[in-house]
């Protein structure tokens, strides 16, 4: 077997001539996923790439090449390649490879060293057991789609000219599906829930397919209520779509660039004191979580607001460097084939006390949102927010009749300064990034129906 | 790229334990990216992908594998590691691999390397000051340049042999206005199955104009109304609506298990009289267009609905064999040597209508014109989608007047469909920098003529 880091290694002293700051990252990756439908196995997938990247920094010029092809002739021509790009970048005094830190050693809780011995018949078991789990809820379920079990064992390794070079292993388990249900109109709806964990143990595809089950059952019929501002309750998957557009206003690069409505705040309350919002790639299990992060800096927890004050930005090394303080471990690295780009780890908002009962129990009249559609409709540039939205209403803090086709709207900055609730039930939601992400209560929203 | 003699020896060895039907896919992918932001040329990245994918049917369930390593050795082990789900041992029979002509004429006029790198980010740079110098308003311009040559074998044991080289060019540039700490943005792009005439045929120059032009525009943008009101959308980008709220339920994988609202319709009413729709492949540079698909079937014009009736599903090989069909419509694609081909869109679009463009707004008494959109999704069971426009305006009496923000336009695609009220004759696809995400992404164009929209839900925050 290769030994990657080595290899490396040997690739940023071959390339490492002159003035020249050299970054090398080998990643591999071997993965099973498992597609189940009707009580069968409809397809199977199983298999390992990888691959090199190598960035090249000259004079604050920035090169960037990959390939998928570790033979010594590919790496060569990389490389070459990396060095030769160089020429037609703008240089960046700020633009260097940070210096080498220490990591520390420490479990994060992201290796499962048992998964490489779950034989493949138990992972197709995991996945038709979930599909039975929602298939067997309610005989208004009539179909499942995408039933999907997957997981991969990955290690990235990373080496630079400064001296940096090290290595992580990482599990990752994932199963997902799609509940459709049929009411007697012939009307369909369907709803997808998911369950991720570093862990193949702790994936509970029971709890994954009865969930979907439920939450198709309570968009079946839904009609569209009267235009009107009020109350919203938002289900984790609703949360974590506009906390992923909050953490892209949270990024120092965004605020360099004017790219974030929450430009120019810091210090400022920003939300109600219910919202605390952390980025933390240490957190132990996370989705996430690294030793270091995408150019080989020790990830760290970062409180970005706290109480509803904003106090922190996310950093690179780059943008760390352009606001004269320390890289916050947040360069993020999508496999050997992207430059490090700045963006969240483990982001969550830090949960309350309430339970999502309690806070719906809370509301007089309003609208419990299990799902929304969102492309582009939350901005994190212009802070707008509107989306269409569908659940289940609420009156007198009981739970009744479905709602679909309406939208709702309000903007990102009234959105955090009205969240008046916030639950004990965070949940880690890797579809939009790592998001983690409690019930939420927000006010003053317009929610777009029928004409009143 | 790896011999008709050596994919006839892994397609045997994929065959030995009884499958149906065998697949090798083989990707040699090259590309380019130059990216320019905040005055700076940021981004320069080349990259190599390549590998080979090994399919094996056994009925109704289908084995992956995949290398990305092109040698003997490593695509007989994925052949072994696909087979391994059959429990029989049976001695193929002899494939004869022919290769399959495509009488589509798809050569790029110009090659990327006609044009130096130094010369591509100097286009970036002069976009830049171009979009600096339209406004003191403009506060951010970012752009970026990018190509890409995928070549791809497919080879089966049915005796399929087909390759396919595509070609991509594409730019974006966008901009950033500001006043009074009101931030707007705006986008251009535009692309196709092409070589570096698209820069012929669009000036960059002067997309970065337009675009800062729009983003200025819509800083006296206001709210949006919410409620239902009528809607008209604009040609090309238009046809997103199409794609995500009734493109994607005429997609075979949804169709067969019954799980879309156009299973089991053909030949019944689904759209008023005034809709036909298409999906076309074999378009001469569009982003969509594909002489094979990522199964070696050639790509065709299909009818999906024609004025009004539904004629017909898009296909993958899975699906046409999961229910007896004989072939495929062209339209198994993949996102990669990584991933199995499932039924896709290629440039999908409403047809051509009647109605002049201007005829459509003059005869709109109140509503909303959305000029440019970013972007759009849809729930495929139920049909429910959502866009937003990024540069709307309102209508009132016949006439364009105030520009909106925030206007998010929701409803459920196969009811729209019936309700479409109005169709242009200004038909147009989009400017080909589209990208559909169905668990993998694919390179598609939508488009459509201008439509009008009696009645749909916008949300807006004004009352």
């Amino acid at each position: 077997m290769t030994d990657y880091l080595e290899l490396a290694k040997s690739v940023v002293a071959k390339a490492a001539t002159g003035n020249l700051e050299v970054e090398v990252i080998i990643t591999e990756n071997q993965s099973t996923s498992i597609r189940v439908s009707e009580g069968e196995v409809e397809q199977l997938s199983q298999s390992g790439s990888g691959g090199m990247g190598v960035r090249v920094i000259d004079g604050g010029k920035m090169g960037y090449a990959h390939t998928s092809d570790l033979s010594e002739e590919s790496i060569d021509q990389t490389w070459k390649a990396a060095v030769d790009l160089c020429k037609v970048v703008t240089p960046d005094d700020y633009r260097k490879l940070p210096d080498p830190e220490p990591v520390p050693d420490e479990d994060l809780g992201i290796w499962d060293e048992s998964l490489k011995d779950v034989s493949v018949e138990d992972k197709i078991q995991l996945a038709l057991a979930m599909e039975k789990a929602t298939l067997d809820y309610d005989e208004r379920i009539v179909l499942t789609n995408r039933a999907t079990y997957g997981d991969s064992i990955g290690y990235t390794y990373l080496a630079n000219s400064k001296g940096f070079a090290d290595y992580y292993g990482r599990t990752t388990c994932f199963s997902f599906l799609v509940a459709i249900a049929r009411d007697e109109d012939g009307g369909m709806v369907n709803a997808v829930d998911l369950g991720a964990s570093n862990f193949f143990k702790d994936l509970d595809a029971i709890a994954i397919g009865e969930k979907a089950a439920k939450k198709a059952l309570s968009l079946l019929g839904g009609e569209p209520v009267p235009t009107q501002k009020g109350t919203v309750v938002l289900d984790h998957f609703v949360g974590a779509q506009i906390l992923a557009v909050l953490s892209q206003a949270l990024s120092s690069s965004s605020w360099q660039r004017s790219r974030s409505f929450l430009k120019g705040r810091m210090g400022e309350e920003v939300g109600s004191s219910m919202v605390t919002l952390m980025d933390n790639g240490r957190l132990k299990g996370g989705m996430a979580s690294a030793p270091f992060d995408g150019e080989g800096v020790p990830t760290k927890a970062t409180r970005l607001i706290d109480e509803g004050v904003l106090q922190n930005l996310m950093y690179d090394s780059y943008s760390a460097a352009k606001d004269g303080v320390v890289s916050t471990g947040n360069a993020q690295r999508p496999g050997h084939q992207g430059l490090p780009t700045l963006g969240a780890s483990n982001f969550y908002m830090q949960e309350g006390t309430k339970s999502p009962e309690e806070i719906i129990k809370g509301v007089d009249k309003g609208l419990y949102v299990l799902t929304v559609m969102q492309t582009g409709g939350v901005d994190p540039v212009t802070g707008e927010c509107s989306m269409s939205a569908n659940g289940l209403w609420i009156e007198n803090g009981e739970l009744k009749q479905s709602v679909g086709g309406v939208t709702i709207a309000t903007t990102l900055n009234e959105l955090l300064q009205n969240i008046s609730d916030v639950g004990n039930d965070l949940r880690q939601m890797p579809i939009f990034g790592t998001i983690g992400v409690p019930t939420l209560r927000v006010d003053n929203v317009t929610i777009g129906g029928v004409d009143a | 790229m790896i011999g008709s003699d050596l994919a006839a020896k892994v397609l045997a060895e994929a065959l030995k334990t009884g499958a149906d039907l065998a697949e090798i896919y083989i990707e040699d992918v090259t590309s380019l990216r130059l990216g320019l932001d905040d005055s700076r040329i940021e981004q320069a990245i080349r990259g190599v992908d390549k590998g080979a994918g090994v399919r094996v049917f056994f009925g109704n369930l289908v084995t992956y594998a995949y290398t990305d390593r092109l040698t003997e050795e490593a695509l007989l082990e994925a052949a072994r590691a696909a087979a391994a789900a059959g429990k029989n041992s049976v001695t193929p029979k002899a494939i004869d691999l022919t290769e399959r002509k495509s009488p589509l004429q798809f050569n790029i006029e110009k090659s990327f390397d006609l044009m130096s790198i130094e010369d591509k980010a100097k286009l970036l740079n002069d976009i830049d000051v171009k979009g600096r110098a339209y406004s003191p308003l403009i506060k951010q311009v970012a752009a970026s340049y990018r190509e890409r040559s995928r070549k791809v074998w497919i080879y089966n044991s049915d005796g399929v042999y087909a390759h396919d080289d595509r070609n991509f060019v594409e730019m974006s540039v966008s901009t950033i206005a500001e006043r009074d700490g009101n931030l707007q943005s705006s986008f251009e792009g535009f692309g196709g199955q092409i070589g570096l005439e698209l820069l012929d045929k669009n000036n960059p120059l002067q997309k970065i104009e337009e675009a800062a032009e729009a983003a200025v525009k819509m800083l006296d943008a206001r709210p949006c109304p919410a409620g239902e009101m009528t809607v008209v959308l604009p040609n090309g980008w238009g046809g997103v609506l199409f794609h995500e709220a009734c493109g994607h339920q005429m997609e075979a994988d949804f169709i067969t298990k019954g799980g879309s609202a156009y299973s089991g319709k053909v030949g019944e009413v689904v759209a008023s009289p005034i809709i036909s729709a298409v999906d076309d492949g074999t378009i001469l540079g569009r982003r969509g267009s594909i002489r094979f698909d990522d199964e070696g079937t050639p790509s065709q014009r299909t009818v999906l609905i024609e004025k009004g009736v539904l004629k017909e599903y898009m296909w993958d090989l899975t699906e046409a064999r999961r229910v007896g069909r004989d072939a495929s419509t062209g339209n198994g694609r993949r996102q990669s040597f990584r991933h199995m081909p499932m039924p896709r869109m290629t440039n999908t679009f409403i047809d051509q209508g009647e109605h002049d463009p201007e005829e459509i707004i003059a005869n709109t008494k109140k509503g909303i014109f959305i000029k440019s959109m970013s972007g759009g999704q849809a729930d495929i069971a139920k049909g429910d989608f959502v866009f937003n426009g990024k540069e709307a305006y309102l209508i009132e009496d016949g006439k364009l007047t105030a520009p909106l923000k925030g206007a998010t336009v929701a409803g459920n695609g196969p009811k729209v469909l019936m309700e479409i009220d109005m169709v242009g004759n200004d038909l147009a696809l989009d400017p080909g920098i589209g990208m559909c995400g169905k668990g993998q992404s694919a390179r598609v164009s939508v488009g459509q003529p201008t439509v009008r929209l009696p009645k749909v839900n916008v949300a807006g925050t004004s009352e």
